[in-house]
C-alpha cells in the first residue's frame, strides 16, 4: 500500500521510530519501507533524532551464556580472502569511505602480502551511494594487464546503448576510454596499453551509457551510472 | 561524523567476516542494547532472547549498514528495539511488571548520557530542550512510549486518558519536536 501524503509518510516514520505504530499498520508500514528509500530515510532520520532517548539507560551486563549462544549462531559463515571478495557485505563496507579502505588494507595486508601482489581497487556506486559494481587489478603486474570487473546484483542495459568504462586521470584530466564491458556479473577486459601505468595513478573509475559501439567522441556523452575512487591495497 | 565513531570501525571489520571484531562489538554495545530491550520486555529472560536474536540479526546484516544514513549505536538500537516490540506483541504474552520507572524526569535532564563517544551530545542536548519544550503530557506520552514500547492503548490505560486524547498528545507532541530539532 502506499501513503501518498508526505506530511502522512513522516507522520508514520515518527510513530515507527517511537513503537507507537504497531499490529497490522506496523506490518503493512514495514513491507512498503523494504522498497521505499524515501520512507526509510525518514524512519533513519527519527531513529536519529530519538536516539539521544536511549543515551540516559545505564547499560546492563547480560549474562555470559547470551553470548555463548550468539557464537554458537555466527560461527558458521565463510571465512578467507576469496570468501570476502565475493560478497556483497563487503564491498558494501568498502563503500564506507577512506576508513573502511583503510581498514580494508589492514585486514587484507597479510594475505596480499603473502602472495606479493599489490591490488588496486574501485567500488564504483551509483548516486544513491549504493556499490555497484567493482574493478580490480594488480597494480605491478608485468606484460598485459587486465580488469577485474565484478557487477553487484541484476544490472539491466537498454537495448542499442553500450556500457562504456573510463579512467578519471584526476586534476584537470579528461576521462580516458577503458572501453565496453557487458553487464556480466564477473568479466575481465584488458588495460589499453597505453593506459597500462598511468591506470595505476588514477583518481577513480566511472562508467557512462553510450550509444551502441561506444562514445562516439572519445569522450562520455550519456549519463554517467556508476563512479568510484581508487584504492591501492 | 560518523566516520570517527569507533564503533563504526568495528562494524567495518564485521562486514569482513572478523569473528574477532564481531566479539569486540560484543563488548562495547551489548550492555547498552540489552539495558535497552530490558525497558521495553521488563524480563530478563525475554530480554536475553531478544539480545541473541538482535546480535545475529546484526552479524548477518552488518554489510548493510550504511553510515551515511545513521550512526551505528542507531542502527543496533533500532534493531533490538524492533525485536523487542515485535516480541511484545507477540499474541499470548503475559505481561512483565507495569511498573515503568520514571525516567521522564532523566529526559529532561541536562546531563549528557555517559557516552559522548556513542552519541552526539549536541543532539542530545538539542533533544533534551525540545522536549522541555512540550507540554508535560506529551513529553510524557513520547517519553513512555519510546522507552517502554506501549502503544497508544497501554499508554491511555496507564496515563488514564481517552485512546483519542493519547493519539492527538503523541501526534502532536511529535510535530513539535520536529519543527524545535530542526530549528536547532
Amino acid at each position: 500500500m502506499k501513503y501518498r501524503n508526505e506530511l502522512v509518510r513522516e507522520a508514520l516514520a515518527a510513530e515507527y521510530a517511537l513503537g507507537t505504530l504497531q499490529g497490522c499498520a506496523r506490518r503493512r508500514f514495514e513491507r512498503s519501507l523494504r522498497d521505499d528509500p524515501a520512507l526509510r530515510r525518514y524512519v533513519a532520520h527519527w531513529q536519529e533524532r530519538l536516539a539521544p532517548l536511549d543515551a540516559a539507560v545505564a547499560p546492563v551486563q547480560p549474562p555470559a551464556r547470551v553470548w555463548r549462544a550468539i557464537e554458537r549462531r555466527v560461527t558458521a559463515a565463510p571465512r578467507g580472502w576469496a570468501a570476502l571478495w565475493d560478497s556483497l557485505g563487503f564491498w558494501r563496507a568498502a563503500a564506507f569511505g577512506a576508513l573502511a579502505a583503510t581498514l580494508i588494507l589492514a585486514a587484507s595486508l597479510g594475505v596480499l602480502q603473502s602472495e606479493r601482489v599489490e591490488l588496486m581497487v574501485v567500488v564504483m556506486s551509483d548516486e544513491r551511494a549504493e556499490p555497484k559494481m567493482t574493478v580490480s587489478w594488480e597494480a605491478d603486474g608485468r606484460g598485459d594487464k587486465r580488469l577485474r570487473i565484478r557487477v553487484l546484483g541484476h544490472a539491466e542495459m537498454p537495448p542499442d546503448t553500450a556500457w562504456e568504462l573510463w579512467m578519471l586521470p584526476g586534476g584537470d584530466g579528461k576521462p580516458l576510454s577503458l572501453g565496453l564491458i557487458t553487464t556480466h556479473e564477473t568479466q575481465s577486459v584488458p588495460v589499453p596499453r597505453e593506459l597500462a601505468t598511468a591506470i595505476n595513478a588514477a583518481w577513480g573509475l566511472a562508467m557512462s551509457v553510450e550509444p551502441k559501439g561506444g562514445s562516439p567522441t572519445g569522450l562520455p556523452t550519456g549519463p554517467v551510472l556508476y563512479k568510484g575512487q581508487c584504492t591501492r591495497l | 561524523m560518523p566516520d570517527d565513531d569507533p564503533i563504526a570501525a568495528i562494524m567495518a571489520r564485521c562486514a569482513l567476516r572478523d569473528a574477532q571484531a564481531f566479539a569486540q562489538l560484543y563488548r562495547h554495545t551489548a550492555g547498552k542494547l540489552y539495558a535497552v530491550a530490558l525497558r521495553i520486555l521488563r524480563r530478563e529472560d525475554w530480554a536475553e532472547e531478544v539480545l541473541q536474536e538482535s546480535f545475529v540479526n546484526i552479524w548477518n546484516h552488518v554489510g548493510e549498514y550504511s553510515a551515511q544514513r545513521s550512526a551505528p549505536m542507531t542502527w543496533m538500537t533500532a534493531i533490538v528495539r524492533n525485536r523487542a516490540l515485535d516480541w511484545l506483541r507477540r499474541p499470548r504474552q503475559e505481561h512483565g511488571s507495569e511498573d515503568y520507572d520514571l525516567l521522564v524526569e532523566t529526559l529532561a535532564d541536562d546531563a549528557p548520557g555517559p557516552e559522548q563517544a556513542l552519541q552526539s551530545e549536541r543532539a542530545a542536548r538539542a533533544l533534551a530542550e525540545c522536549l522541555k519544550r512540550l507540554p508535560s503530557n506529551q513529553r510524557q506520552s513520547i517519553a513512555l512510549a519510546y522507552a517502554h514500547g506501549l502503544s497508544h492503548g497501554e499508554l491511555a490505560r496507564h496515563l488514564r486518558q481517552p485512546l483519542g486524547t493519547v493519539k492527538t498528545w503523541i501526534r502532536r507532541g511529535l510535530e513539535k519536536l520536529k519543527s524545535c530539532l530542526d530549528d536547532h
